[in-house]
Order: structure tokens, then C-alpha cells, then sequence
């Protein structure tokens, strides 16, 4: 077996993150037909023209044959159930609407797993007050007497959905491991930032690694770096985007800490920022400011400020 | 310089592999510090070093990491320092598909293959949800589970198979994992706790889903000129195929892993086999169905039977090391089967086998197990 990669063990937590992404999805010409029509309680499909291919819910491309010409069809809200599942999202089956070629996923209600049988006849169930989404239809339920209904062309379709606005959250804990668990732990802790050597001893790498990225040999030992630094690259942010942590505008920039060889990003303020051009730029002496938080991040750094007292 | 030869494909060979140990959590180590740990392990015995490597090819998630493009944070750790690097959000065994691809067109010499997962940091239910439709499909509830669901379901009634042979052929995945030590397992489970785990997706039960495990695995490849100077036996790479089905699940054969199919025969044509009949195989699975699934699509056993595997039926030794099912570190897993086949066919004492001669090795990916690569290996 390998040397174990977690042989310095540290005691903090994995740091939790999370990601929120903001979409606004296109379902596009067959989906945005299907979706607005739910709204009159109706089912749409799509009957394409080379194969007779019915597909339900509606698609742009067959499944089965690939066509892509296709006109829309109104299907029955009845249809059989040709396999289910239950997991932690409930009852789950797949359905063949009455006269479809294919079928598709969806909830089991008013049921319990016992009482499915694969070929049983099921009717759709309506939600009451959902439009614009598959989950117009609470679900499917048994209906034993349920007569086979009939594909009919759809007569005035509805405007299809054009944007459906959606969110995408995932959650994270985030393992430091043995560098950055003691890089962070320090700056918690004593309010140093600690890198380590280089395989040739010479200067430090921040963050602290277990492997030099150029070389790919192991580093050498824990050094601390100044908490002073010079500013090698710099931006105002005067733009407004999703996920930004303070109000533009504000400056990010590449500090080399003394003592390090490679470049840290934070913030440099504590100035009007409207002297931000003429007071910050390549060459710019920088100290770093503590927070009287101390989280164990580098937001602990609330700002680098500026060590030339006359630049304020 | 392969000018002479620029119509014959170069054979590819691989030549070393290295992995961590696959754990439920690594949580006192980052993904560099697994991926680091494989890359500077797997030079070791070769001869060869980081600046011998033309080319690097990795194979994670951005969704499972959290980050995006999330190998150029790993660049450093997997040694691609100014080298051609690429990226293959697929399994690890699509990267060496890739790699193998490169250095048998002749356009290098020695390739790095690496493939890492830390699922402990993410929810892989939303993982696998991701990967849906959005309008007809995410809504429902429908992912990974519901589909993992739906095959055993049709398996086990097409085929008058029972929930207890799901929990022997998981019973047996596992203490074979427990025996060759490379899956961190805290406490075996046997049949009957397998029967008894929690409801998953009905009718597999929680120990019958493959196991999600943090990993790293790093796989050297290098044309027949290179492989052949290398201390170690070359184990050949002789054919590979790839296939991936339809995305709408409803819409897939019921019953049959048609891209399985299709990437087993294309590897075994390629080959030049009539008949899978290799010394070993290693495959992946998301569930003890899918498993059985697959040994039938890639032709080990007729539809339906694969259970007789287990019985000692036919001359393939199949998952000694234990398989997907207690460790499947999601986007490595194919990767850590091509690993394991080679360390089977270099080390046949340790795991029992008398001269074995060649392997299947297969990965898989995608809700349902949408996709699949596999390679076959010789010695």
C-alpha cells in the first residue's frame, strides 16, 4: 500500500460550502408545448412523421428512430404502468400513456408498493395550482376500469413555455487535509501564514503542498511568511455578478508575501477608492489586517492595507 | 520518427499502476494529496520518472469536486506542469482509452492516467440527479436509484431470480474485497445483513447498491519500445470499444445493457477474439443487478444467468478484487478495475490464479449505467 496521505492528522471540521446556481433553462419547441399545455390539463405528445413513432410525454427527436419532423398530438390522461420502484423520492413507475410508443418516469400516488402490479391501467392525478412543470400532474394512480384512450391532434395549442427559471443547489464538506489543515488552523489559532519550502529550501510556497507543482518532488519544511507583501497584479471591480462577496467597487489583487514565491489574492482597501488607480499598483507595499473573528479562513484577512502612511 | 510504420498502430502497454486504499471517507486528505500520493508512487519500480511523461489525462467530476474545471486546482499534484494535459469527465477508463489511443497513433511515448473521487464531500444522489433531463425527468424524482430500481425489478422477474441471490453475490463481492486489503472495510456484512439493510430502491436494499469510496488511482501506459525496457512484464492492451445508449432511460432496451454490448464487441473484434474467453475480468456496477447485467452483456455468462459465475461455471476468475459493489469510487472505478486486472495478471500468486493470460476490464457511467468502455489485456 501507498504511504498514507493523511498521516498528520488535524482536528478541523471539513469546511462546508455551498453552490447555488441560478438557470434559466429553454425546454424548447416540443418540452415548452408539453409544459404550457399541463396548464389546460392537457397532455401533449409528438407524432413523428417518417416512423408514426407517438411519443408522450412530447419530444423534439424520437427516441427511437431519431426523426426530428414531428407534429403535436393530445394523448389521454390513462395508460399502463410497466415497472416501478420506491425509493427515497416516494413511488416511482414507468408509464405508457395509451397509445405511445415510449414510456416515461413518473410518482405512483394514492397506492402503496404492495398493491403495484407491472400492466396495471392508471390514470393521471392533477395538482391543483402547479403550472409549467411535469409535476402538474401530482402523479398516476391505479385505475382498474380506466377504458384505452385515443392520440387525437391537438387543436389550439397553447404558447409553449419559453424560460423555466431553476436552481441548482449542491452541498459540500470540503476535507483540508494535512496542508491545508494546518495552514488554516495557524491563521485561526496564531494569526500566521505559514507556507512551506521549496524541494531546494529556497523561499516558501503559499498555500502550503505536499508536492512541488513544477519539480513534482516532495517540499521542504514549514516556514512562516511576512504578513507584508507587495502588489505584482491588480483589478477594480466595478461589475455586479451572482455569488460576489462585497459591493463594487474594490480592488483584487496578487500579493507576493515576504518571503513567498508565489502570489495570494485578497482585497486591498481602507483609502477612498476613488484614489484606487493612483494608489495601487504594481510595486504597491501592502500589510495585511486581521478580523477580530477568527474562523480558520482566509476571510479571517479582512483586507491588506496600505504600509505607505502618506499614499491614505 | 515512426515514419516507416505510420500504418501500423504502435502496441500500447501498461506498465505500472498505483491506488490509494479506497475508503468510505478519506477525510483527513484533499483530492491533491490522493492524487498526488498515486502519481508519486506509480514511477516507482519502472525506471521512468515525471519528466518522461509526453502526456497526462485525468478523469473527476466537477459536480462530485464542487469546483469548476476542477482539474486545473489538481494540476500541480498529478505532475502536468507544462505538459499536454486533457480532461475526461467520464470514468478513468475512458481517459486510458484516450491515453492508449494517443500512443498507438504514434503521437507519444508514455502516458499518465489518473482517476480520483471523493464522493464523502458531496451528495451523490444530487450527483446522479444532475445528470437528468430537467423538465421530465428531475421533477419526478426519478435519478440513479429509481433506475437501479427499475433493472432489478424486470431482472429479477424475467429471470426467476431472488433477492437472495443479490445478497450472495454481494456477500461474496465483499468478503473478496476484504481479502486482497485495497477497500477500507469496517465490518464484513454477510447474507443475511444484506437482506436486512435498509429498502434503497425496491427491490435492492442499501448493501446491494454499489458502494460510494473516496480514491485516487494512477496508471502508467507507454508504447511496446518503452514498455519494453521497463523491468516489469508488459501487460498489452489488445482491444477496447466504447458505447454509450440513449439518455432517456425509458427509451433503453428493458432488460439489456445494449452499450455493454456494443463496447464488448467492439474490444473483442479488435482483439481478435472469437469468444470472451479471458483469464479475468474486472467490471464495474452500480448495483448486484446491473453486476450480473453486465457479465452477461460483456458475453461471461447467457442472459440470466450470470449467478452461475459464482459457482465456480466457466474459466473467468471474475472480480477478485471484489468489484464496484463495496467500493465504487464514482468516476475512478473503471480505472481501479484496469489497475486491479494488471496487478492480477503481474501477481497471479496473491490472488490464487495460475498464469493467467489475459483480462476484461470494464467501466461504466451515467444514470442507469448509460455508458460503457471496455479493454481487453494481454500478457
Amino acid at each position: 500500500m501507498l504511504p498514507k496521505p493523511d498521516t498528520f492528522p488535524i482536528d478541523m471540521a471539513p469546511l462546508k460550502s455551498d453552490l447555488s446556481m441560478p438557470y434559466t433553462l429553454t425546454p424548447g419547441r416540443a418540452a415548452g408545448a408539453f409544459l404550457a399545455e399541463l396548464g389546460q390539463r392537457r397532455i401533449v405528445g409528438s407524432r413523428f412523421k417518417k416512423s408514426g413513432n407517438v411519443v408522450v410525454p412530447a419530444q423534439d427527436f424520437c427516441p427511437l428512430s431519431g426523426d426530428s419532423e414531428f407534429e403535436f398530438v393530445e394523448a389521454p390522461a390513462t395508460g399502463t404502468l410497466t415497472t416501478f420502484t420506491e425509493t427515497a423520492e416516494g413511488l416511482i413507475g414507468l408509464i405508457r400513456i395509451d397509445g405511445s410508443d415510449v414510456d416515461f418516469p413518473h410518482r405512483l400516488v394514492d397506492t402503496s408498493l404492495d398493491d403495484l402490479r407491472i400492466g396495471m391501467r392508471v390514470e393521471a392525478v392533477w395538482a391543483d395550482g402547479i403550472d409549467n412543470s411535469i409535476l402538474a400532474i401530482a402523479g398516476f394512480r391505479s385505475s382498474p376500469n380506466a377504458p384505452v384512450g385515443m392520440i387525437r391532434p391537438l387543436t389550439d395549442p397553447a404558447q409553449a413555455v419559453e424560460v423555466i427559471p431553476y436552481r441548482l443547489d449542491l452541498h459540500y464538506e470540503h476535507a483540508f487535509g494535512p496542508y491545508y489543515g494546518r495552514l488554516f488552523d495557524e491563521i485561526k489559532t496564531q494569526r500566521r501564514i505559514m507556507g512551506v519550502r521549496t524541494p531546494d529550501g529556497e523561499g516558501a510556497l503559499l498555500p502550503p503542498r505536499e508536492i512541488c507543482d513544477v519539480t513534482h518532488r516532495p517540499t521542504g519544511t514549514w516556514v512562516e511568511v511576512k504578513q507584508t507583501g507587495t502588489v505584482r497584479a491588480m483589478s477594480i471591480i466595478n461589475l455586479e455578478f451572482v455569488g460576489q462577496k462585497q459591493a463594487p467597487p474594490y480592488i483584487y489583487a496578487e500579493i507576493m508575501l515576504d518571503g513567498a514565491l508565489t502570489r495570494l489574492i485578497h482585497t486591498v482597501s481602507g483609502f477612498d477608492m476613488s484614489r484606487a488607480k493612483e494608489l495601487v499598483k504594481p510595486g504597491t507595499r501592502v500589510r495585511a489586517v486581521w478580523r477580530e473573528t477568527q474562523t480558520g479562513s482566509l476571510d479571517d484577512i479582512s483586507h491588506f492595507e496600505l504600509i505607505d502612511a502618506d499614499a491614505k | 520518427m515512426r515514419n516507416s510504420r505510420n500504418l501500423n498502430m504502435d502496441r500500447v502497454a501498461v506498465v505500472a499502476s498505483a491506488q490509494t486504499e479506497l475508503r468510505p471517507r478519506w477525510s483527513g486528505a484533499q483530492h491533491v494529496d490522493l492524487i498526488s500520493a498515486v502519481v508519486a508512487s506509480v514511477f516507482k519500480g519502472t525506471g521512468l520518472s515525471i519528466d518522461d511523461v509526453d502526456f497526462v489525462i485525468d478523469s473527476g467530476s466537477d459536480v462530485l469536486d464542487g469546483r469548476s474545471i476542477s482539474n486545473c486546482g489538481f494540476l500541480g499534484a498529478m505532475g502536468a506542469h507544462h505538459k499536454e494535459e486533457s480532461r475526461v469527465e467520464e470514468d478513468g477508463l475512458w481517459a486510458a482509452l484516450y491515453g492508449t489511443t494517443k500512443i498507438a497513433a504514434g503521437g507519444a511515448q508514455v502516458g499518465l492516467i489518473i482517476a480520483y473521487s471523493k464522493p464523502s464531500e458531496s451528495d451523490v444522489n444530487l450527483f446522479y440527479s444532475s445528470q437528468c433531463e430537467p423538465f421530465y425527468q428531475r421533477p419526478v424524482g426519478f435519478d440513479h436509484r429509481a433506475a437501479s430500481g427499475i433493472q432489478a425489478q424486470r431482472y429479477l422477474a424475467q429471470h426467476g431470480r431472488t433477492p437472495a441471490d443479490l445478497a450472495r453475490i454481494t456477500a461474496k463481492r465483499w468478503s473478496d474485497a476484504a481479502r486482497h486489503g485495497r477497500v477500507q472495510i469496517a465490518s464484513l456484512p454477510g447474507e443475511s445483513d444484506v437482506l436486512s439493510s435498509a429498502n434503497v430502491a425496491a427491490p435492492l436494499r442499501a448493501l446491494m447498491m454499489a458502494r460510494p469510496v473516496d480514491g485516487a488511482v494512477a496508471v502508467l501506459l507507454a508504447s511496446e519500445e518503452i514498455a519494453r525496457r521497463t523491468q516489469r512484464k508488459p501487460v498489452w492492451i489488445t482491444g477496447m470499444g466504447a458505447s454509450t445508449d440513449r439518455h432517456s432511460f425509458a427509451a433503453r432496451k428493458a432488460g439489456a445493457l445494449e452499450a455493454c454490448e456494443v463496447a464488448a464487441r467492439s474490444a473483442y473484434a479488435r482483439a481478435g477474439w472469437d469468444k470472451p474467453g479471458a483469464s479475468i475480468a474486472e467490471v464495474s456496477a452500480s448495483s448486484a443487478v446491473s453486476e450480473l447485467m453486465v457479465l452477461e452483456s460483456l458475453g461471461l455468462a447467457v442472459p440470466g444467468r450470470g449467478m452461475d459465475l459464482l459457482n465456480g461455471s466457466g474459466n473467468t476468475a471474475i472480480n477478485l478484487s471484489g468489484g464496484a459493489l463495496p467500493a465504487d469510487p464514482i468516476m475512478a472505478t473503471g480505472l481501479v478495475r484496469l489497475s486491479e486486472a494488471v496487478r492480477q495478471l503481474t501477481c497471479p500468486d496473491i490472488y490464487g490464479l495460475e498464469s493467467p493470460s489475459s483480462a476484461i476490464v470494464h467501466g461504466a457511467g451515467g444514470v442507469g449505467m448509460q455508458a460503457h468502455c471496455v479493454m481487453t489485456l494481454e500478457i
